[in-house]
């Protein structure tokens, strides 16, 4: 049987869901055996292919994380969300209560140990947005593991869930958004 | 009561005539989602995730506000009703920055645990991210309108479980905000800092500075206890986690003492100064740890060498009023019976033997003239406070205060020369220069009876001959108060029917029974056939009426003023326990004495002057009896262990009697 092909995606993020999801410890090497991880911060593949599953971690901050996020939604036939800056923005999106001009100007030229700070603009840097959206504010997604991170035995379940060919909701008692 | 049949979700359910929906939900087992209603409060239907269909309404209604008929058919959970369930979260979510990871309430929030139980995992709606403020200027509270819902909760607790109202809403429409009185920091407010609002938030936005992150409720071990810190004795709920003190709530805001206030619910949990934690001796001048061993001989040979050498009556042996029952009598039986000694008193023996001997000679007893329990006065018409500010000392006296200004309107009449006491809620203040109050009482005394307000009696024709050369036009000149305010006073006073005279140590200070008469006499002269007039004594200290029935004070021989005087004294035995002393007359060691022990639980100053310092518990850390302001009995539970080491005080002084008498 063909393995499922996933690839995985971090955006405005912390690598934090990656890493729980590879506290599943030794879970990866059965689940290796019916899914094939493609383009993904673990592999270090950095091109997209067609792919079953796209994986999408952390939250659309800039015009380049807007641009990977829609080409692995062209490139995937289910889209799943992992962890709270991709399904609600998240801490990610603090910066969102500042005016983007503030935000940049206090990171890259009045942090206390910068000197004759410049700030980078485009096409050097991506372009920040205005504010920070969550995955489905800017592409369909089909299913969300929301949490900070959500814990290793939450996201396998969630996994397993779509290779048994259903689309998981969480039920309450797995639902944390801490 | 009638009983009513309705109709919900298909079922016959039974519930009780003037019962909101809600209500026979609840009774019935039916769980429907709410998040403005709080037990005890008033309903607002403001969250609207109560919402129900009810044949006959053309719109869902609210089921916390909707009176139940009988008859009446509804259904809860429809899937329209939990669709809007589901939407009115999302809209709350993206309304506010509801960030759970760094959040102190997650897992215990109210508005999470919703969230979870209708599997919001995502948010349709664009995020706001409002920019709002977090305002932790407060001692002990911080409020993030970040994680505000505008349910009100807080809004409606201040005003009706503390009834300062402090709290509402500022602003409108999408600005709406909860603010405190015009808009200031809560730290810079009228607010109390009782924390019913902490309490009653359902979210995070109101938080405890002191429990922040120590560890959820769910991780804690829960005991019911009583507060003993100021004589109310309010019931509360201690949240302890491996020994420590998380968090103290009240089992029921909505019940009498239910309150609570800053005292009792913040100060345990914040070091108020550094803990004695070992024995202490005092060897070549300085003060060093011993084992509990050396410093009880020590206590027990040198008390037993000054007794012989110069009589029992030479030690003497001063007991703070904070401490409890148990203490306060072994501490008695050990001075007088085992030393033999007269010479003991607690450190606020004088103020409680003035209230005794002007009761004494003005033929009254304590208990004929005083409120028989604090809840008394929630049903006052009138309030007259003088020498005292008990939302600052008494805080929850203080709410029954402004409960009865502000649900029987009743009138309060505030005599204190700081401006510090009700400065919010007074109805009339007579602020006169400080020292005068007993022109003002006698100014007061003879308006009433003058201008006819109370009936001539024997007793009021006496006093008018005593008040004869008072002239008020000379009283307002000398005190610097209006002839129109005390006339006001005056008339305030005789129209109420039932009135009660608070007084503390603002009155007591001045150590002049002529002035504490005054008070006695002004209720004597308002009683009359329809018109009951109660006084409240706020004792200065948690357990003083305690101590008192226990005989420590009554005895007058000896007092912390008469220390200085008497130069006999060459032992002081010094119970301070869990308290601490500003007593001028113990900054420094008294002249004369040539042994002190001390047995405290703080490193205050007069630590420095002892030989020997044993150390003492907390009230929170020992189970122990103490009588309320009303004289009711409460066993305060112990909450956390001591320290290593630390016994309960009429432990160490048993042990010190023990090798005494060896």
């Amino acid at each position: 049987m063909a393995k499922v092909k996933v690839a995985t995606v971090w955006l405005e993020a912390c690598s934090g869901c990656h890493m729980s999801f590879l506290d599943i410890d030794e879970a990866i090497v059965e689940l290796v055996n019916a899914v094939e991880f493609t383009r993904s911060p673990i592999t270090d593949i950095k091109e997209f292919s067609p792919v079953d599953v796209g994986i999408v971690e952390g939250s659309v901050g800039n015009a380049e994380e807007e641009e990977v996020l829609k080409e692995l939604r062209a490139n995937c036939k289910i889209l799943m969300a992992w962890g709270d800056c991709a399904c609600f923005g998240g801490v990610c999106g603090m910066r969102s209560t500042f005016d983007k001009d503030e935000v940049l100007r206090r990171a890259y030229i009045e942090t206390e140990s910068t000197c004759d700070g410049k700030i980078p603009r485009p096409p050097g840097v991506p372009a920040l947005l205005e504010q920070v959206k969550p995955a489905n504010h800017v592409v369909k997604v089909d299913c969300y593991v929301p949490g900070c991170p959500p814990d290793a035995k939450t996201i396998l379940y969630a996994l397993k869930e779509l290779l048994e060919g259903r689309l998981p909701v969480l039920p309450s008692d797995m639902m944390r958004f801490d | 009561m009638n009983e009513i049949t309705l109709t919900i979700n298909g079922k016959q359910v039974k519930g009780k005539e003037g019962d909101t929906i809600l209500e026979v939900c609840r009774a019935n087992n039916i769980d429907l989602p709410t998040l403005c209603h709080y037990d005890g409060l008033s309903d607002v239907a403001a969250c609207r995730l109560c919402l129900v269909e009810i044949e006959g309404e053309r719109r869902v209604m609210p089921a916390c506000t909707y009176p139940a008929r009988d008859g009446l058919v509804v259904q809860t959970h429809t899937e329209k009703l939990e669709k809007y369930r589901r939407l009115i979260l999302e809209l709350m979510f993206t309304e506010k920055n509801h960030l759970c990871a760094q959040c102190v309430a997650s897992g215990e929030c109210e508005l999470q645990a919703l969230a979870y139980r209708y599997q919001m995992d995502n948010l349709r709606y664009p995020l706001s991210w409002p920019s709002l403020p977090v305002d932790s200027v407060n001692k002990y509270l911080v409020v993030d309108h970040n994680r505000c819902v505008l349910c009100g909760r807080c809004i409606r607790a201040c005003d009706e479980f503390a009834g300062i109202h402090t709290l509402d809403f500022g602003y409108r429409g999408w600005r709406d905000r909860v603010v405190a009185d015009l808009g200031q920091p809560l730290g810079e407010s009228s607010c109390i800092s009782c924390g019913a609002c902490f309490q009653v938030c359902p979210t995070g936005a109101i938080f405890s500075k002191s429990s922040a992150y120590k560890g959820k409720s769910s991780e804690c071990e829960q005991v019911t206890s009583v507060c003993p810190i100021c004589g109310v004795g309010c019931e509360i709920k201690a949240f302890v986690k491996d020994n420590r003190l998380v968090k103290i709530d009240s089992p029921d805001l909505s019940k009498p003492r239910g309150l609570l206030c800053n005292k009792g619910r913040f100060s345990p949990l914040q070091p108020f100064a550094k803990r004695v934690l070992t024995p202490l001796k005092r060897s070549d001048g300085k003060l060093e740890p011993c084992s509990l061993n050396e410093a009880i001989e020590i206590v027990g040979a040198r008390l037993r060498e000054i007794k012989t050498r110069y009589g029992s009556n030479s030690i003497a042996g001063l007991i703070s009023g904070q401490l409890s029952n148990e203490s306060a009598k072994a501490f008695k039986d050990f001075i007088t019976g085992s030393l033999g000694s007269k010479q003991l008193d607690s450190l606020d023996g004088d103020c409680l033997r003035l209230v005794m001997q002007v009761l004494q000679d003005a033929k009254k007893n304590l208990k004929d003239i005083e409120v028989s329990s604090l809840e008394e006065l929630l049903e006052a018409d009138c309030l007259f406070v003088a020498g005292a500010a008990p939302l600052e000392t008494h805080p929850v006296v203080g709410s029954y205060v402004v409960r009865a200004v502000k649900r029987n309107g009743a009138n309060l009449i505030v005599l204190d020369a700081t401006g510090n006491s009700f400065p919010y809620q007074a109805t009339l203040w007579l602020h006169p220069e400080q020292g005068k109050e007993a022109l003002v009482m006698k100014a007061l005394a003879k308006l009433i009876i003058d201008e006819g307000l109370v009936s001539a009696s024997n007793k009021n024709k006496k006093r008018v001959a005593a008040l004869a050369d008072v002239k008020t036009a000379d009283v307002c000149k000398q005190t610097g108060i209006e002839y129109a305010q005390l006339s006001n006073a005056a008339s305030m006073l005789a129209k109420a029917r039932r009135c009660i005279v608070v007084y503390g140590q603002g009155v007591l200070q001045y150590r002049n029974p002529e002035l504490l008469g005054l008070f006695f006499d002004l209720a004597d002269i308002l009683e009359s056939d329809n018109r009951v007039t109660k006084t409240l004594w706020l004792k200065p200290k948690g357990n003083s009426g305690g101590q008192w029935d226990l005989g420590v004070v009554n005895t007058g021989e000896f007092s912390v003023a008469k220390l200085s005087k008497n130069k006999s004294i060459k032992a002081l035995y010094l119970l301070l326990g869990d308290d601490w002393t500003e007593a001028p007359e113990l900054a420094s060691r008294p002249t004369g004495v040539e042994f002190l022990v001390l047995q405290t639980s703080f490193v205050s100053p007069i630590v420095s002057e002892a030989d020997v310092v044993l150390p003492s518990p907390l009230w929170t850390e020992v189970s122990a009896t103490y009588t309320t302001l009303d004289g009711l009995n409460k066993r305060v539970a112990r909450l956390v262990r001591p320290p290593e080491g630390i016994r309960a005080d009429w432990e160490l002084i048993n042990e010190v009697d023990r090798r005494l008498s060896k």
